[in-house]
């Protein structure tokens, strides 16, 4: 069942350059979906569109059955955003604070307010670091407060723009993990990154993207080989021969 | 990102803390407004308090001090000021008594501003914003939630503001700025830097809440006045009654 629908989606920024030029896809329920690219190619643009962060000026993104330019709040509560930047997200000044931040938002009474924070740092393994102040946090653990903030507001699809950015072995190992247990619980994942190999072997489906346009799109073995001339690294399994392969055990 | 400033909420279960926060503004206007005409006898009083609860609520003292440096600067070239004044033949004479004058008024500056410093570290910018939405509410064409937001986000943005500032501080110093000796160059290439992080901070900050759903009906922490504040306003009213002392 389809749970986003992009159908002739162009967006123009303001100095006249292509962010994004007719781009046509439909996301399911339940999918893992890479959208891969080089830096400038439209990812993130694509990505904000989806949560109505950037309003379509020509064609339209469709959000469980809603237009997002019409209700960008309804699409808001359905598809959650972690950012690149994860210190850009923070908005409290404990982890508490942070991620009640968005169920506060939605005006959700206290009492569910507090289940759900304890829910989603559960489901990030911060347990215990609700009195901590979120900037003296590890890169990794901050990934995984964002991911906690929009987890809380219990959205169906969760956005991450470049989930492993910054991040070391252990923190990249760890929020992988546990983006592999959110789709096992049922969320449907969309990431956007510029390098395949610490995801792919998981995704079901590979977007690429170049200048704006989606080039191609299908099962990750499919669309790999040739993957590089759009400036997208092949995994290095890939590049042995052994086929696609789990970054890490 | 271990380094950051001092100036901002700092979990804690200090009586400040505790306390409602409508309690803590109230007071800390109360005092504030008080301090304009206060003598010694109340300012060597709200001192000793401040100090107290300084080391109650555990800040670093010495690290804070280092942080409002520049505001202390500002507090001597405002004793200069005061006390230095030019004779007839255009030579610069020192009053004593309009030293004593200069050094009182910067005093009271420094007491409101430590005033400002505890209430933000001892309470959560939702806090501060819902007890400014109580006390807005009666007032009419006045939105308070719109109004009091925009006072918690400048209280946020406060500690960003500072980290941005030493940030570009410690790399212009790493880059040899110390060798520039035009004051005028060295604020320009400061500034803008500064200016420009900063509006960027802005921004990201902005589609971060947008991204979570932000909106002015949100669920408001619950404030609830109880014996401590009653205590606590009582502690400041008798406060206030020192500066009677002549």
């Amino acid at each position: 069942m389809s749970i986003i629908q992009i159908s002739h989606l162009s967006h123009c920024f303001a100095d006249g350059s292509t962010g994004l030029s007719d781009v046509n896809l439909t996301l399911n329920e339940g999918d893992f979906t890479v959208i891969a690219g080089a830096n400038g190619s439209g990812k993130t643009t694509l990505l904000r569109h989806l949560n109505g962060l950037l309003v379509a000026q020509s064609g339209s993104v469709t959000v469980c059955g809603r237009t997002v330019k019409q209700d960008p709040m309804a699409a808001r509560r359905q598809v959650g955003m972690v950012f690149q930047d994860a210190d850009s997200q923070i908005v409290g000044e404990t982890v508490y604070d942070d991620v009640a931040f968005g169920p506060e938002n939605l005006a959700i009474a206290r009492p569910e307010i507090d289940r759900r924070v304890s829910r989603a740092l559960a489901a990030v393994d911060l347990c215990g670091f609700e009195n901590k102040r979120p900037h003296h946090l590890s890169g990794g653990e901050k990934r995984r407060l964002a991911i906690a903030g929009v987890l809380a507001m219990a959205p169906r699809v969760l956005l991450m723009d470049e989930p492993f950015s910054n991040l070391d072995f252990p923190a990249t190992v760890r929020v992988l993990a546990q983006i592999i247990e959110l789709h096992r619980s049922g969320h449907t994942i969309v990431i956007t990154t510029h390098d395949l190999e610490k995801v792919i072997a998981h995704a079901q489906r590979l977007v690429v993207m170049a200048g704006g346009s989606v080039v191609k799109d299908g099962s990750p073995a499919e669309i790999i080989e040739g993957i590089e001339d759009y400036g997208i690294r092949q995994p290095c399994s890939v590049q042995l021969g052994k086929g696609i392969r789990p970054w890490a055990s | 990102m271990g380094e950051l400033t001092t100036i901002g909420f700092n979990v804690g279960q200090s009586i400040l803390h505790r306390l409602d926060p409508r309690t803590k503004q109230v007071l800390m206007m109360g005092l504030s407004l008080v301090s304009v005409w206060g003598g010694l006898a109340f300012m060597s009083v709200l001192t000793l308090t401040l100090a107290m609860l300084f080391y109650a609520v555990n800040l670093n003292i010495l690290r804070l001090l280092r942080e409002i440096r520049y505001f202390l600067f500002l507090l001597v070239f405002v004793v200069i000021v005061r006390a230095v004044s030019l004779d007839s033949r255009w030579m610069p004479v020192v009053s004593s008594s309009a030293a004593a004058d200069g050094l009182l008024i910067a005093w009271r500056l420094l007491m409101v501003v430590a005033m400002g410093i505890l209430l933000m570290a001892t309470t959560r910018i939702a806090h501060i914003r819902a007890a400014l939405a109580w006390y807005m509410k009666p007032i009419p064409l006045v939105d308070e939630k719109m109004a009091a937001t925009m006072v918690g986000l400048v209280v946020r943005f406060v500690p960003v503001i500072l980290f941005q500032a030493f940030e570009i501080s410690d790399a212009q110093r790493a880059r040899g700025i110390e060798r520039r000796k035009n004051p005028l160059f060295r604020l320009m290439t400061f500034s803008i830097p500064l200016f420009r992080r900063v509006f960027l901070c802005a921004d990201e900050l902005t589609t971060a809440m947008q991204a979570r759903c932000y909106s002015e009906q949100r669920t408001l922490p619950d404030l609830a006045f109880g014996r401590q504040d009653a205590l606590a306003t009582l502690t400041g009213a008798l406060l206030c009654l020192t500066a009677l002392i002549p």
